[in-house]
This record gives C-alpha cells, structure tokens and sequence, in this order.
C-alpha cells in the first residue's frame, strides 16, 4: 500500500520536475545546544505565495532528502519544541541546520487547553466540576523519590484513610475513603486510563489479592503514573454506576508529548529496615516461667526434661540455647528499581513508552517479590478529525513468600514471625547430638515441650527449605478511535482486552518439620492456575456547546459501557513427594486432590450526562446511569444510578469584583446514588450437587447445596454533599471544605450466617440494613513564600467521619462470641452505634493475696455465705480466683464474673484522621515532608494478649518478668501470676485495649536537581538526586508494634485488633534520575 | 477516506454486544441448577438416596447420642474433648455435640422431596404414581425419624415441614413442643405407611437399607412407647410380628446380624460399603488402635456375670472382646465373627451397616408395653424368648410388677443392645415413666459409670430432668433470636 503511495507521488512529481527547475537538496538537522539529531523534522518549501508546495521529514539520524520545485523558493525547518528556520538553499553540498529550543515551554501550551476530567464517561471540564474529587499530580512528587501510590496518597487526601496491611513485600494496603459503607471489603473502584479494574469475579483464587497494595492492584509502577483523583461523592461515583459504592480512584498515566524525543532513567535504591521488635524472654527466663505455669497450675509436678536442665537428657543442648527467633528470621533487606523511559512525538504521532524493573527484598527472610514491567501509549492522528489511541500494558510479578502453616484449630495459618513470637527461645536453630556437637541439620523435632513439630515448627527451617512462590502475568490492551464528526461532536469507540494469569507454587520438605516423609503435611506440593480476561467497551457520543453565544454552554454525553469477563482456575496437590528436591506435584506421588472450575460474568450500562453552565458562573451537572449485570435475576437486574449536582462560581459575581484578595472560588453541592454488586455471578442459583459419598448402596445420591436467592438486589449508596472552594490571597491559599452524608441501603451481606434448621449453613448473599457516614473534611493549600528562587508550601488536611448501623437486618441477632474464655472478646453491634466497638471486662489489676478475693455487694458490703464466710468471686461457675489472678470489676454485684459483667470499653473509629506537609524549594534544592495521623481511637493490643497471657507454651514478652509471684506481693502496674490453662486470666478486658492515637512522619525527602549548564556539560538534559526516608518517626502511646490498625467491615462484627502483622519497615532510599 | 472511517465504524459498532437480556443470562458451569433438575423420576430418586447417604452419615453421631452419657462406654485417650465434657455432664452450649445441622440436613432434602416429587409427576409421564408414593413413603420416614432423635436429644426444637429452596423461606422458627412433634410424626406415619412396600425391592440390602413397612411398624412402635401409648405400641409390633419375613436369628448365628448383616432379624440398618465408598465411622471409633469408646466396667461386669450363668451367645468375644484385664474393646463393629479373633479386614473394616431397628429391639418394646399393662405373662414371654435365644434355658422369674419388669427389661436391653445407640434413651424412657417417678433409678444408674470425684456433681445436675436434654448450640442461638435456650442451660 505504501508503496504504491509512494509511486503514485513519484509519477506525480515527475512532470513537474520537467516544468519546473528542480533541485534536491540534502542536510542533517541538529539541536544547537547539545548537537543531538532531531527526528521528525519538518522540511517544508513554501512558494512566493507562501503555499505549502512540497515537504519532507527527517529521518532517525535527522537526515532529510529535499527535491526542490522551484530552486527559488524558500524551505523553513520546524518541529514542535524548537523555533522554526528558514534554510540556504545549496544543492551543492549537506546543510547542516541548528535548531534552537524555543522558549515557549510545550506545557504551558497544554495549559492554556482546559483540562477535562480524567474520566472520559462524563464531559465536563475540571475546573467547573461540581461533585466533590481531588486530584493529585505526581509528576512532581516522582523526582523527589516517592516510592508508592500509597505514599503519594497517605495522609494527603481529606477522607481518605489509608492503612498499610503488613509490611511484607506484596502486601500492601487497605483504603477507606469517607468510612466504612458497606458490608464487604470496602475496596474503592480503580479506573486505569479510564478502564474500570475490576476484573477478577469472585471464586478467581488470585491469593489475599484485597491485600495487595493498591499500586500492585493495578501492577504499573509509579513513575508511569501522571495523576491519580479520587471521587468521593456518589454524584460523582454514580458514573461508574455499580461499581462506585466505595468510591472511585481514577488513575492516568503518562503520554508521549509532542516535541524532541526524550530518554529518562531513574535508579532507586532503598535500605528495608524493620523496626525493632517486642523484646521476648530468653531460653533461661522462658524455663522459669513454665515451671511457675506448672507449679501453679498443678502443685507439684513431673518436669518435663525439655525444662529440666537435665545433662543427662539426650537433647540436653537442643533444649538449653537462648535463641533470639525474632532477629534470626528478620534481616535488613534492599530494594533496587530501575525504569526507564522515552517519549516524545510529532503532529502526528505521540508516544511514550517505558520499562520497569523492581527487586524489592522482604525484613523476613526468604520474602522479596520482583516485578518487571511494560507500557506503549501512542496517540495517532489519522487526520485532523481521527485520533486513533493504543495503550498496552504488560507485568510480571514474582513474588517469594513464606509458608504459612495451620496451628492446629484448622482455621488460622501461622506465618513465620507469629511463629518466632512464640517459639521457646531454649530451642536451637540447629540440632546438636548428645555430646553437643552439631549435626548440621535444623532442630525440627516431631514433639517438643511446646507441641506437635508441625504446628510448633521451626520458623528459620521452614523459611529457608520451604517455600511459596507466585508468578503473576497481565497484559491489557486498549484500543481508542475518537472521531470529530462535527466540531460540537464527538464519537469515541473504546475496546480493552485483559488477560492475566497467575501461578502459585509451594512445597515443604520432610526436614523442615521434623516429621516422617510420608506424613501428610510434608514432601507436599501444590500448584493453583488462575487466569482470567475481560472485555470492556465504550461507546460514546458527546457533544459541546453548539452555541455561538458564551453564556450559554452545554455539554454531555451518552455512553453504552459492557463488559465481560472470564475466569478458570486449576489446583493440584500431591504428597509423598520421594525427594526433597523435587518440587512439582505432577511428578509421581500421590495425589491428594485436583480441583478444576471456571466461571463468567457480563455487564452493560447506559450512562447518560448532561452539563449545563451560564455565565461561566452557574453550573449544572447531571449523570444517569442504569447498570444491568448477570448476577441477577430477571426481575432485578436493573439499576438506577442518578447523579445531580450545581455549582456557583460566586468569585466571578460582578459584585465580587471588588474583593481583590478572591481568587477563583465556588459553592457546590451535590446528590448521587451508586451502587455495589455480587461479586459471585451464580450466587442466585439454586445448586444441586452429589451427596458427600456420592451413594448410597448402588443409586447415585444428589442433594441441594445452595438457596436460590429470589430477591438478591443491588446494595446502593446514596450521599449528599455540600462544598466550598476557596482561592484566595492572589491563589496563595487553596481551602477546600466538604461536609456530607452517605447512606446505604441493602447492605450486601455475604456469606450470611442463618440457623442451621434450615438445612444449610449460610445465604450466599443478603440485602438488609442500612448503614450511615456522616462527617466534613478540610484541606488546605498554602504558599508560604512564592519567589523565583525560594517557594515554600505548606498544606494541611483533616476530616472526621462519624459511622452508625442505623438497622440491622431483620432477625439479625446483635450478640457473638457470648461463650465468653480466653482471648475472646464478647461481640455486640448495636442499632444507631458506629461499627467498631468494644465490649468487655472491666480489669482491675491483680489480688496479691487469696484472702483478697472477697465478693462484695453494690454498696460494698462483704457478701456471706449461709456459714458466715466470706464468699469469694468466681468465674461464672467453673473457678473460684486466687491471689495473683486477674481482678476483674463485678459490675452486677452478684459474686460471679460472667457474661452480665461485660461493659462498653473502647472504639476502634478514629475521631479525626488527616495529614500535613511542607515543601521547600531553595535554587535546586527541594526538601519536603509529610505527617499522618489518625486520633481518638482504640486498638485491642491482641500481641501483647497473646504475650503476656502466661497459660500456655507459648514464649512471652519481657514484659512478663513483672509478674506476680508470691502471697501478698503487690506492686504497681505488676501482672497475674503464670498459670498453665488458667481459666480466666486472660479475659477479653480493657487491660489490652490501648489508645492508638498516632503522629507519623510519611516521608521526608531531600532532593537536588543539577543546574542545566552543568547538565549540558555532561551532555545531560536534567539530573537530579534525592534522598527520603519512608515512615522514619511514629509518635504514639500506643505499647504494640505498629499503631495502624486497618478498618474492616466484612462483617459488623469487627472490632480493630493488632494481629501483630509485620509492621512496615522504615525504607531510606537514594535515588537518581536522569534525562537525555 | 470518508469510506473508510464510516467502515470502521460499522465495524466498531457490530463489535459492541448488543442489549438484549439473553446476553445476560449465565448459568454455572459447574453443577446442575433447580432450572434443570427435578425434570425426571431420576432425580426424585436421586434426592431419596442423598437422604439416607446423609443419615447413614451420621452413624457416629447416633452412637454417641445414644451410649456415652449412659452406663455401657466409657471414653478412652483418644475420646474427643466435647464427647467427655458430654459424658462427665459438663455440658455447655458451645459443645459441638450440640448442633444438630446434620438432621435438619436430612430434614431439608426430605421436605424437598415431598414437595417436589408431584411437581415431576407433572412432567414425566413414566413416573407413576406408584412410584412417587413409595419415594414419598421412604423421606417421610427418614424425617420421622430424624425429629424422633431431635426429640429425644433436644427436647423441644423446630418443626420444619418445608424445603428451603428459596430465601423467601422462613428461616428463624421458633421450637415446637416436642411430644406435639412426634403426634405430629406419628399421624404422617400412619398416613404413609400404606404406601411402603413390604419387601418390594430389588436386592436383600434394598430390603434392609431401605424403608419397608416393617421400619415404619417398628418406628411407630418406638415414638409410641416413648409417647408411653402401650396400646398402640403393642399393635404396631404385632403388625411386624405377623410377617413371616422377619424371624430371631438363632443363637448360633447371632453374630451375623453384625457381620455380614442384613439378617431375617433385621428390620432397618443404614447400609455402608467401603468398595462404594460408603464408609461408615464406626469401626474407627471402636477398633482397638482408636482408643476412643471401650465398654464400661458396668458393661464388662454384665456380660462377665452372663458368662458364668452360661450367657454364651451375646458375651465376651461378641458383643465385647478382652485383651487383657483392663484391655476390653466394642467388638460389633470390629469382627467377623463371636470368636473373638476374626478381625475384620480390607474393604469390610468400615463397611459394617449401622442397626436402626432389629426384631428383638421391637420385641423387647412389646414387652415393656405389655408389662407397663400388666399383662405380665405376654411380657415373660417375649423376655424368655429373647433369652433363650441369648443361650439361657431357665425362664425368669420376675415379680409380678411393672417396675420389676421394667427392670429386668432395662437390663436385658443393655446386653442384647449393647453399643447400638439405645441405651441412652432407655433410660431417659423409665425416668420420665410416670412423672418421674424412677428419677433416682436413673441418676443411681448413670452415677456409677463416673470416678467416685465426680458421682455427687453428677447426681446432682442429673436431679432436674431438664438437664437430661441437650442444650442448643451456641451458634444456633446466636444466629436465630427466635430460639430460646433449653430450659435447664438458659443462665
């Protein structure tokens, strides 16, 4: 085809060559500054008339080939980003032509453009947006070596909360954005390049993938991000329809610019360390415990040889080491990222394309997690009226983890560092025969003092021979055609695929545990297959005001959004596995079990959106979504999703002209509903499966396995907001201001409990209860000093939700956990009270002696028996207490501490979360910082229970060796006495609830950019260097590790307790950026 | 090129799926839905056998209901910590022992046979109406019987009729007086008995594992002498006893009715294959490696003193076998034969069947109706009758007085159905005979079974009869308000 356009121009050309005095010339154009070759130059002969007569481009090494009509007209070089030239023309010789810059900087052309709304589904231009968003750039903040998307929101956006997960690699971080609305696990929306990221149906096996960082969700590195704006009204979320319930993250990345082109690379070197940890008793301290556990609990006793100090014993050495389990599965790990990019463009084309590579290693050992990826976005312009977009977009992920293995109740798995918490610290790492001499292999017995070898095992030796690795590929492809029909209309075609595959695979040796290699748990692989694609496309029409008049504009949209998407997965694991090498399950053992599934799902939306503004004043918004998904049934498939919302630019009042010190400012208030789905497609199906044996006698057996759900409906969420935006002081000052309220309805409960009369066990799904936030937010901009050589900022934000269960569902019974024991805390929700709140035993302190323990009446009479004693207090009927037990308060007065005793003791919502910051720039120097805090709230310190409880094997902390040892002893702050299985000494009380109030330094950053003379001295376009430091300080009275407890309503149960995940480690990184 | 847009565009806009509700209808790929099931006689049966496969499951379960808070186990090393919690009479509400999701279980896919079955009349013409009343007439059974142990166990508990096909179902029902359910049970029993067949089916296990008339007969029996209605009790045996199929296995080939089981004594036992997978639970929870249920000392000592009266049929090495002195275990499921030595093996370990209901059972029932009637010397006979066949050629004398032969009837039961799931509920039986008035009888009965530690606790807890009942479990409460903890738990 090309050729024979180029033919076709050859034969064109020819006559005229004969008419006309030809003449070729040739040349190369280069920049003046630092004499690189300029591609895509235009070469251009303009006749006397200054018409447009022939042309040509410069070719990659910036050589051009011109073949002249007229030898006396003029040729003029231009290319976006340089000023234009005209040349000599000399046929005899190469032209060499330098270009210089020009000063007009490329973006500030861009700026004059109003920017739109990241989101294409709606037509309105940012700056007169009347629903309530932030927008964040992060070009800026890319420099300065900010190393997440989490760190680059965390603590910076008003309503939003952001709570890191744990601090292991790969798992990441828990948004909330204006408190918990719903039922589930409250993820907001992510929208990448305006494709929804929703792309995993549930029954898709991808692990704890609601864990995962939010930069890992949508798995592009942050450097490729250009912006990220978060839409937290549902006027605004209603677009998305049923997906924005828990609000919308609209993500945008980086696109190729018009002008030279531009390589960039950027080194990122960080230092992982983990803060220290809770200090725990030594081997030695560890032995005097348990043999005070035994000798309270029991009198005397038969000790255990483990604890005996027995030389004679031939485990003697394995049994008497003082090892330090915490710092030997705990190291200080490095993370090195590497990305690179290029981009640039002409008229015609933009591009921009980078490469990606990250490996980060893990503060545990054996973790680290590496991530290679890539991204093309080009932007073609067929013709003026034709843009034709591809974005692509590939990742690999490799991540290595540990091991998490059942600790015996066939519910919770143990990680590595739960493990080394409460591994005996008289155990070695290493086995040693009888004589003391080491064996060279790990000290994995099958029994030990604390229990089976599997459930007590040793974590170095899991750590380093087993292990637990996970590959994950996506790719994702979107195809873009905007076409201008008329220059008032648009219509945009939008297709993307997906597709994503993951593969996990883990295995653990004989050795690790100690046991027979035939045991089950052990010489165990297993390997799962997931993957999964979709379809999203768009179609569109939208159309701006057709007015010749200004005072009028009106513009909207009408949209027709489906998608689909699939999934498959495969799970095989085998045991018996001959070799400790060998890590494959499909090599011959025995096979345990294979289990294969699949599964689709499929939307369409229609969204319509309106915009009306009059006198650049008045702004009117509307958006109507409905939403139609195949998780329902025919009677409720649709969804309304309306959005409305105005805005009064009240600064440009003419009356407002006179105040010099407003700058562009407005009112605005906004309604909207959005909803939330089923994530389970075929939840609505009554099911029938084969009976648990599959027979009986000779007949083939089959049973019903899940209720039909007749009336399974959308959860919807309905807010209002009213907003001001101030710009004030010359737009020194920004302040913005909301204040709302969300409601929702339906409350998708899944996996609801109901009574087992029914026959089954759980409703897969349940519309019920309505749910309230209410609460405002302040965020605040200000420029301290706005110089040409100094600028500091300062910026400040903070908001306060308040959340209430407003009704429950019908027959929703408000009590859990009442078989009040150890540990537990009894669980209560109450209608009209925020989710979140504690109950339990009031703790006292300590009876130093058993004549202590006296049952006393409401006025503190001493109560009697019939005999005249003194009746002492009792755990409901089971224990009378004893000197050096746990005073708990009697609140009922009857003698007996139980379940009628329990009383509100905390709250795990925070009153007021927010951040603040301040940025210098002096010359090339920029130092900025920024703080988050969370206050007015509690945390259950579930560590510090499991820690300082003293009933079990278990090592505790240093905080034990204050405890209460003898008759009468009684000193401040001292604890119950250790007891093996004590039945009450450990009660769910506020003796672990703790305020969690904290102040934490986010990031600090120190960064240096090169002065361009020297950068073009090294033949540079820019270098800058910085140094940060990630979660340096934490102020707190909080006594665990980490103060951040992540909020978590999949059921309103909850209640914030500090599962001692690995707290996030203090990263100092240095990194390099530079650009040719 | 205006050409080739407009064609890109025709293109683009066959690309986008068209609205139409069809594209939105998905069905699961993996497993069949109520849209495509209940279409064929097929799948009535279907339903049935997940029943009895859910019941037979609970093989375990029965066992334990039934022995380990009486007299006849004791719990070994390997005995769970809920089971002797159950035992010893600490009972709270959050023992596992307590749920009783298995039986409403078999309840729900009862109820959703009866209400389905004449739906698939409609649509399949080769199913008769024959046919659907002989299906019907087994998952009315199994549901009768269910609510019979539910009865037994909890006392009073929910009474559900319907399938819960839908989430329109009422979920959150409230108990219902427990005697009114078994009136309840009984009536649908009568109704339904009618439409069992004798022994209409095709094989020998058929006739055993599944409902017949005579499993109706001897599970009306059953409610009506715990309703203590002797008359009706006494007429239901009759009708079993009038079927020449169904005779007392000679006392040379007792053993049998355990292994290989399905005797002409048999009535009804839930039948278990290990080559189909059919597993049943007993033989692990009794063979000698388990440690888990041994016979008490009171069982030992009674088939001990048997021994030396010439009780040869039902003792050691049969119902019992001894390895050492204190090395006793259940050998019913265990053997092959009452020699004591012939182990089960291979693929018969656990496919043992588990014994509902056996004709010297129903026997005995007639017996104790008839003496509760006076009518002693009916009573005599049937109780020398089974004796005679346990070996005993003396006939007994027993005083002419209900109370005399209750107990001589309680005992017997102990050793003709020792470790089968009965001795529980007999005793529960006779303590609540006449307003409690043999109370003491029962705690005197049960308190020897315990250390001498835990005797007086135990009496005492066992005083309010209320405490003979189960308490409802935990999460059962916590998820439906309408339930109301039994009485004697409820602090």
């Amino acid at each position: 085809m090309k050729k024979t356009i180029l033919l076709f121009l050859a034969l064109l050309s020819l006559p005229a060559a004969y008419a006309q005095q030809g003449v070729i010339i040739r040349g190369r154009i280069i920049d003046k500054a630092d004499n690189s070759t300029i591609i895509g130059a235009n070469i251009i002969e303009y006749d006397k008339d200054n018409r447009i007569i022939n042309g040509t481009v410069t070719n990659v090494n910036g050589d051009f080939i011109l073949e002249m009509k007229d030898r006396n007209n003029v040729v003029k070089v231009s290319v976006i980003g340089y000023e234009t030239q005209e040349i000599d023309v000399d046929p005899s010789k190469p032209i060499t032509v330098k270009l210089e810059t020009t000063s007009l900087d490329i973006e500030e052309v861009t700026v004059t453009a109003q920017a739109k709304s990241s989101s294409t589904l709606i037509n309105v231009d940012d700056r007169d947006n009347a629903t309530s968003t932030v927008k964040l750039d992060l070009v800026d903040m890319q420099d300065a070596g900010v190393i997440s998307m989490t760190d680059a929101l965390q603590g910076k956006v008003s309503g939003l909360d952001i709570i890191s997960a744990s601090g292991d690699p790969g798992s990441g971080s828990q948004l909330v954005i204006r408190g918990l609305s719903s039922m589930g696990n409250n993820k907001p929306l992510i929208v990448l390049d305006g494709i929804p990221q929703f792309n995993t149906p549930e029954g898709f096996s991808l692990s704890s993938a609601d864990q995962e960082d939010i930069g890992n969700l949508v798995n592009i590195p942050v450097q490729d991000i250009k912006s990220i704006e978060i839409l937290k009204d549902a006027a605004s979320t209603a677009i998305y329809g049923s997906r924005g319930a828990d609000g919308v993250l609209l993500i945008e990345t980086h696109k190729g610019r018009m002008g030279k082109v531009q390589f960039d690379y950027q080194y990122k070197g960080s230092v992982n360390i983990q803060p220290p940890a809770i200090p725990m008793l030594n081997g030695d301290e560890y032995i005097m415990l348990q043999l005070e556990e035994w000798h309270n609990a029991q009198g005397v006793f038969d000790i255990p040889p483990e604890i005996a100090y027995d030389r004679d014993y031939p485990d003697f050495y394995n049994y008497s080491a003082n090892t330090d389990w915490i710092s030997t599965i705990t190291r200080t790990a490095y993370t090195h990222d590497h990305y690179f990019k290029i981009s640039g463009g002409g008229e015609k084309a933009t591009y921009f394309t980078s490469f990606s590579y990250i490996n980060e290693g893990g503060t545990t050992i054996s973790t680290g997690a590496k991530r290679f990826s890539t991204r093309v976005n080009l932007d073609y312009h067929l013709s003026n009226k034709f843009l034709f977009t591809i974005q692509f977009n590939y990742n690999k992920n490799n991540i290595d983890g540990n091991l998490e293995l059942d600790d015996g109740s066939g519910i919770h798995k143990r990680n590595i560092r739960e493990m080394a918490y409460i591994k005996a610290p008289n155990m070695s790492i290493w086995e040693y025969d009888s004589k003391g001499q080491p064996t060279g292999e790990y000290f994995t017995p099958i029994n030990s003092y604390q229990g089976s070898g599997s459930i007590y095992y040793n974590p170095v030796a899991v750590a380093n021979l087993g292990r637990d690795d996970r590959i994950e590929n996506d790719l994702q492809n979107t195809f873009r055609l905007r076409y201008t029909i008329l220059p008032w209309l648009i219509f945009r075609q939008t297709v993307a695929f997906s597709f994503g595959g993951s593969k996990a695979q883990n295995y653990l040796p004989y050795n690790a545990l100690g046991t027979d290699w035939l045991a089950w748990t052990v010489n165990k692989a297993e390997e799962s297959n997931n993957n999964n694609s979709s379809i999203h496309t768009e179609t569109q029409i939208s159309f701006n005001s057709p007015f010749k008049t200004e005072r009028h504009v009106l513009s909207g949209a009408a949209t027709f959004i489906s998608s689909q998407s699939r999934y498959e997965w495969m799970n095989i694991q085998s045991n018996k596995i001959p070799s400790t090498d060998i890590r494959d399950p499909s090599i011959d053992g025995q096979i345990n079990w294979i289990g294969t599934g699949s599964g689709e799902s499929r939307e369409i939306g229609l969204l319509v959106n309106l915009n009306y503004k009059y006198l650049d004043r008045y702004m009117l918004q509307t958006t109507f979504r409905t939403d139609a998904a195949s998780s329902f049934g025919v009677n409720n498939r649709w969804g309304s999703f309306p959005g409305i919302s105005a805005a009064w630019r009240f600064s440009d009042e003419p009356f407002m002209k006179s105040v010099q010190w407003l700058g562009s400012s407005m009112l605005r208030a906004s309604w909207g509903i959005s909803g939330r789905q089923p994530g389970d497609a075929y939840a609505r199906y009554a099911t029938y499966v084969t009976a648990g044996n599959g027979s009986y006698m000779t007949f083939p057996a089959i049973v019903p396995s899940q209720i039909q759900l007749s009336n399974l409906q959308w959860e919807s969420v309905s807010s209002v907001d009213v907003g001001m935006e101030l710009n004030l002081f010359n737009n020194r000052l920004y302040i913005e201001g909301d204040v709302y309220q969300k409601v929702t309805n339906d409350l998708l409960f899944k996996d609801y409990d109901i009574p087992r009369s029914s026959g089954f066990n759980q409703l897969k799904y349940l519309n019920g209860g309505q749910l309230e936030n209410k609460g405002w937010e302040l965020m605040s901009d200000y420029n301290v000093i706005r110089r040409e050589k100094i600028w500091v900022g300062l910026n400040f934000n903070i908001s306060r939700n308040v959340n209430s269960f407003n009704r429950l569902p019908e027959n929703f019974n408000t009590e859990r956990s009442t078989a009040i024991g150890n540990e537990d805390y009894p669980l209560r929700v109450v209608e009209g009270e925020p989710i979140g709140s504690f109950f339990g035993f009031h703790y006292l302190g300590v009876y130093p002696s058993d004549k202590d323990v006296i049952a006393r009446d409401a006025n503190g009479n001493i109560l009697y028996d019939s005999k005249g004693i003194p009746l002492p207090l009792t755990y409901t009927d089971q224990y009378t207490f004893k000197g050096g037990d746990a005073i708990y308060e009697d609140m009922n007065h009857d003698g007996k501490i139980d379940l009628n005793d329990v009383v509100y003791i905390g709250d795990s919502n925070p009153d007021f979360i927010g951040g603040f910051g301040a940025t210098v720039k002096y010359w090339n120097i920029d130092v900025s910082c920024n703080f988050q805090y969370r206050l007015g709230f509690d945390i259950i310190n579930k560590v510090a229970m499991q820690t300082e409880g003293m009933l079990n094997r278990n090592n505790q902390s240093k905080a034990t060796l204050s405890r209460w040892r003898v008759q009468g002893q009684d000193e401040a702050g001292m604890l119950p006495r250790a007891y093996l299985n004590h039945p009450a000494n450990n009660l769910g009380s506020d003796r672990y609830v703790e305020q969690g109030d904290f102040l934490r330094l986010i990031n600090f950053v120190v960064a240096y950019e090169l002065k361009p003379e020297i950068c073009r001295k090294l033949r540079l376009r820019r270098l800058s260097v910085a140094l940060s430091g990630r979660k340096l300080f934490t102020w707190t009275r909080y006594s665990g590790q980490d103060p951040e407890v992540g909020q978590d309503a999949s059921d309103p149960f909850w209640i914030g307790v500090d599962q001692a995940k690995t707290p996030p480690p203090r990263i100092l990184t240095l990194s390099i950026s530079a650009g040719f | 090129m205006k050409t080739g847009i407009k064609h890109i565009l025709i293109i683009l806009a066959l690309m986008v799926p068209t609205a139409c509700s069809d594209w939105l209808v998905l069905i699961p790929p993996q497993g069949l839905i109520r849209e495509e099931f209940w279409q064929s006689k097929e799948d009535v049966e279907a339903v049935v056998m997940g029943a009895y496969q859910e019941f037979a499951a609970m093989d375990e379960l029965l066992f334990k209901y039934g022995e380990i808070r009486a007299d006849m186990v004791v719990g070994d090393v390997n005995q769970g910590n809920d089971d002797r919690k159950v035992a010893e009479g600490n009972i709270y509400s959050d023992n596992s022992l307590c749920n009783w999701n298995q039986f409403y279980t078999v309840i729900d896919y009862c109820n959703e046979v009866i209400k389905n079955a004449p739906e698939v009349k409609k649509v399949d013409n080769t199913f008769t109406d024959y046919a659907m009343n002989g299906y019907l007439s087994e998952v009315y059974w199994l549901r009768g019987l269910a609510y019979f142990y539910l009865v037994r166990v909890f006392g009073d508990v929910p009474y559900i009729t319907e399938p819960t096909e839908t989430d329109d179902t009422d979920l959150y029902v409230e108990k219902s007086d427990g005697e009114e359910i078994l009136r309840k049970v009984s009536k649908d029993l009568v109704d339904k008995r009618i439409y069992a067949t004798t022994d209409g089916y095709r094989t020998l296990a058929e006739n055993k594992g599944r409902v017949t008339k005579a499993a109706y007969d001897a599970l009306l029996a059953d409610i009506a002498l715990w309703l203590f209605d002797y008359r009706d009790c006494i007429a239901h045996v009759q009708r079993i006893e009038a079927n020449t199929e169904y005779v007392l296995m000679p006392g040379s080939r007792w053993f049998e009715l355990y292994y290989p089981g399905n005797t002409l004594e048999s009535i009804y036992e839930f039948q278990f294959n290990r080559s189909l997978n059919q597993e049943n639970s007993m033989y692990g929870l009794t063979n000698r490696n388990s440690y888990n249920y041994d016979p008490s000392p009171k069982a030992i000592e009674s088939f001990r003193k048997g021994s030396s009266t010439r009780e040869t049929v039902r003792a050691e090495d049969a119902s019992i076998k001894r390895y050492s002195e204190n090395d006793y275990i259940i050998w019913k499921y265990v053997g092959r034969q009452a020699d004591g030595e012939s182990v089960r093996t291979g693929i018969d370990q656990t496919s043992c069947n588990y014994i509902i209901y056996r004709l010297a059972d129903v026997l005995l029932m007639k017996a104790e109706a008839l003496s509760q009637l006076e009518r002693f010397g009916e009573a005599a006979q049937i109780l020398n009758l089974i004796r005679s066949r346990a070996g005993f050629d003396t006939p007994l004398s027993v005083p002419s007085s209900p109370q005399a032969y209750e107990d001589v009837i309680l005992e017997e039961r102990a050793l003709e159905l020792a470790f089968e799931g009965k001795r529980w509920f007999d005793l529960m039986r006779m303590g609540r005979r006449n307003n409690y008035a043999r109370k003491g009888k029962l705690i005197e009965i049960i308190v020897a079974n315990v250390p001498s530690t835990q005797k007086r606790i135990l009496a005492t807890k066992l005083t309010n009869p209320l405490g003979w009942y189960m308490p409802i479990y935990k999460t059962e409460l916590e998820r439906n308000k309408n339930l109301l903890q039994n009485p004697y738990y409820d602090y």
